[in-house]
């Protein structure tokens, strides 16, 4: 049960946290933010959608998180789940309301021995992945793994390598961010250089929550907060950072060599052994630097994203970004016709000072944000349609050539064009980052990335 | 093409030489060259914006050659048994909209596969590469259900001791099998692709298993 970092996909939500300033005095020290939005590719209603068959889906672990995966799945007509699976009854009969049709399970088990099912996203807690997945790999299933892909380093490597071995399945890690279509605007965005050279990046994920579940029973209640004790929880910057710092090293293209953490239990002192309050600072061989912050105790300026660079720097707020331009940079020629959001970032004073204007300016229509479907749902779709692809190619191959020449049927599928999503090696990576950061957060301390942790041998 | 090989169509084989050896019709020894990863098709149509094209790699099924014609390529005095199938669904474009727009211009859930069976083939000269020969290939062509009998120009090379290529061109209407030029559900309408298409191949066979004598 992850949360992945939350930006409501209303733009008007931004409006607690930023503040748009109107009079003369203000606009001297506002900055003009240019949008960069991706344009969306005309939907093709009668030819993109259900372009495959349906694939017969199990869900295994129905926390929120597994909740959210059904009701996002609901919606897509590619996908049928068949199948949920929940060792808690009352989880199950839950989340069947989401999923009438399928087959409850409290042994996940069931579900693999169904040769109906062609795929399993596995939503259980994040110490519980290596088993399910090594056992639905080996049953010839194609696999959907929450990020973090496990909480031990030994974990992550075995659920890689044998994602890695499945040549004729699909593996796919939670990091739903790969899979959405902005993002992919903004990494050729960034990538083709306009914001001069690379400086120095911040992420963060504020929320006054207090990540604690409650159950009248103990035992469950135990088990339902494993993201509050450190043997199974990577903690804040591990279990929903990951997300955005994935994101970041990918915008990036560059892996940490080491990182430094600081955390502490600042406010939810209810015997939680992982921080509620955290910073990590990741460091590069390039000497660039990465922040990661995130706080349980304070909600303030939600989650988003910052890279700076000699030209310019980029804001990215859940599916909305913005360039802000530095006066020497080089003209673009685009920017000047963009449409312009104007930010202030407020301090004490300013916000009472303005803040009648400032509630009436928020009443502006807001234009609509293109791609509004959430991260999740973008990855699903890319998994089940990967699904489809790959089972389709795999069947058509064993059909005309010999089905043991593994070696043409690695190349044959190597060059089917694929969904953008993070595969084993995106999610081993990401998972390898995430265990060091949270090391790191729980000593206080640095620790070093060495580049062979990478390395998936 | 998973026929061509199963044990059943094989011994189905075997016996007709058997009967044909009591026959009295010389004894016949074939070659099984199967279809090979690496093979190549292509599909080339117009449309009233741009020209486009379809790709797959996937030419399966089998060439049988007796093993005096396997010897000498020019002659082909036995014809040859032919059959090939492509999956529908592995022809590509990149694009998937236009893609999904095919596969229901040519009822891939139906008939997902396009075959061929060589019923003639006629040496037609020497080719231009060493070893490699040209003969006009008549056969029964099947796209979308519907089978019409084609004639084209081939060549057959041999690429090694082994291995044997085979490429042609042929042009086809799509409307000869029952498909209608899709005029896909886009751009107001206004892309409306040709009838006429042409199909570049390049097969690629390999020799499996030994000769198999027949008494």
């Amino acid at each position: 049960m992850k949360h992945l970092p939350k930006t409501p996909r209303t733009p008007t939500v931004n409006r607690r946290d930023f503040v748009k300033g109107g009079s003369l005095a203000t606009m001297m020290s506002l900055m003009g933010g240019v949008e960069l939005v991706a344009q969306e590719t005309k939907k093709d209603a009668a030819a993109d959608k259900a372009a495959g068959p349906q694939v017969k889906v199990g869900v295994i672990g129905l926390g929120a998180r597994g909740r959210e995966v059904l009701g996002t799945l609901a919606l897509q007509k590619d996908a049928a789940v068949a199948a949920i699976c929940d060792t808690y009854a009352a989880a199950l009969r839950r989340a069947s309301e989401a999923a009438p049709k399928a087959t409850k399970h409290a042994d996940y088990k069931e579900i693999l021995a169904n040769k109906e099912i062609q795929a399993v996203i596995i939503a259980t807690p994040t110490h519980q992945h290596r088993e399910i997945v090594i056992e639905a790999l080996k049953a010839g299933k194609h696999v959907y793994c929450e990020a973090p892909l496990a909480n031990t380093l030994e974990d992550a490597k075995a659920i890689a390598l044998a994602a890695k071995a499945a040549v004729k399945q699909v593996f796919q890690a939670g990091l739903q961010l790969r899979s959405d279509p902005q993002r992919h605007f903004l990494l050729q965005f960034i990538r083709s250089g306009a914001m001069g050279k690379n400086l120095m990046a911040r992420t963060q994920w504020n929320k006054k929550l207090s990540w604690r579940f409650t159950s009248p029973n103990p035992e469950r209640e135990r088990e339902i907060n494993w993201r509050l004790r450190k043997e199974t929880s990577l903690g804040l910057v591990g279990e929903l950072g990951l997300h955005q710092i994935d994101a970041a090293l990918w915008f990036l293209n560059s892996k940490p060599s080491a990182v430094n953490g600081y955390g502490a239990v600042m406010h939810w002192e209810d015997g939680r052994e992982v921080a509620d309050t955290m910073q990590a600072m990741f460091e590069f061989p390039s000497g660039l630097t990465l922040t990661h912050a995130s706080t349980l105790a304070n909600s303030f300026d939600s989650d988003h994203e910052v890279y700076f660079g000699t030209d310019s720097a980029i804001m990215v707020r859940g599916n909305k970004a913005w360039m802000f331009k530095e006066a020497d940079a080089p003209l673009l020629g685009w920017e000047v016709y963009a449409r312009k959001d104007e930010f202030y970032k407020e301090t004490g004073i300013a916000l009472v000072a303005n803040a009648t204007k400032l509630v009436a300016q928020g009443d502006k229509p807001v234009e609509d944000a293109p791609f509004s479907n959430t991260p999740l749902s973008y990855a699903l779709e890319a998994f089940v349609a990967n699904v489809n692809e790959i089972g389709a190619a795999v069947e058509d191959f064993n059909a005309t050539f010999n089905p043991n020449d593994t070696k043409a049927l690695v190349k044959y599928l190597s060059e089917i064009k694929r969904q953008p999503a993070a595969g084993f090696k995106e999610g081993y990576e990401a998972t390898v980052i995430a265990i060091k950061a949270s090391e790191a957060v729980q000593k206080q301390q640095r620790v070093l990335i060495p580049k062979e942790l990478f390395a998936l041998a | 093409m998973k026929t061509a090989r199963s044990p059943r169509s094989f011994a189905a084989l075997t016996l007709a030489f058997v009967f044909a050896g009591i026959g009295g019709v010389r004894a016949q020894a074939w070659i099984k060259y199967e279809a090979q990863p690496g093979s190549k098709v292509r599909i080339n149509g117009t449309s009233t914006i741009h020209d486009w094209s379809v790709e797959s790699q996937m030419i399966g099924g089998a060439m049988e050659l007796e093993t005096s014609t396997a010897a000498d390529l020019k002659s082909m005095k036995v014809k040859p048994k032919v059959e090939v199938a492509i999956p529908v669904r592995s022809l590509k474009s990149g694009k998937k909209p236009m893609d999904t727009v095919m596969y229901n211009a040519m009822k891939q859930t139906d008939h997902p596969k396009i075959e061929y069976h060589l019923t003639q083939l006629t040496p037609a000269g020497t080719g231009t590469a060493a070893d490699s020969y040209v003969y006009t290939a008549v056969g029964a062509l099947t796209v979308s259900g519907v089978t019409r009998t084609n004639s084209m120009t081939v060549n057959i090379s041999r690429i090694d001791k082994t291995q044997l290529k085979v490429t042609g061109t042929t042009n086809l209407k799509m409307t000869d099998f029952g498909i209608k030029p899709p005029a896909p559900d886009l751009a107001l309408g206004l892309i409306k692709t040709g009838d006429d298409i042409k199909i570049t191949f390049e097969w690629i066979t390999a020799q499996t298993e030994t000769a198999t004598k027949t008494p």
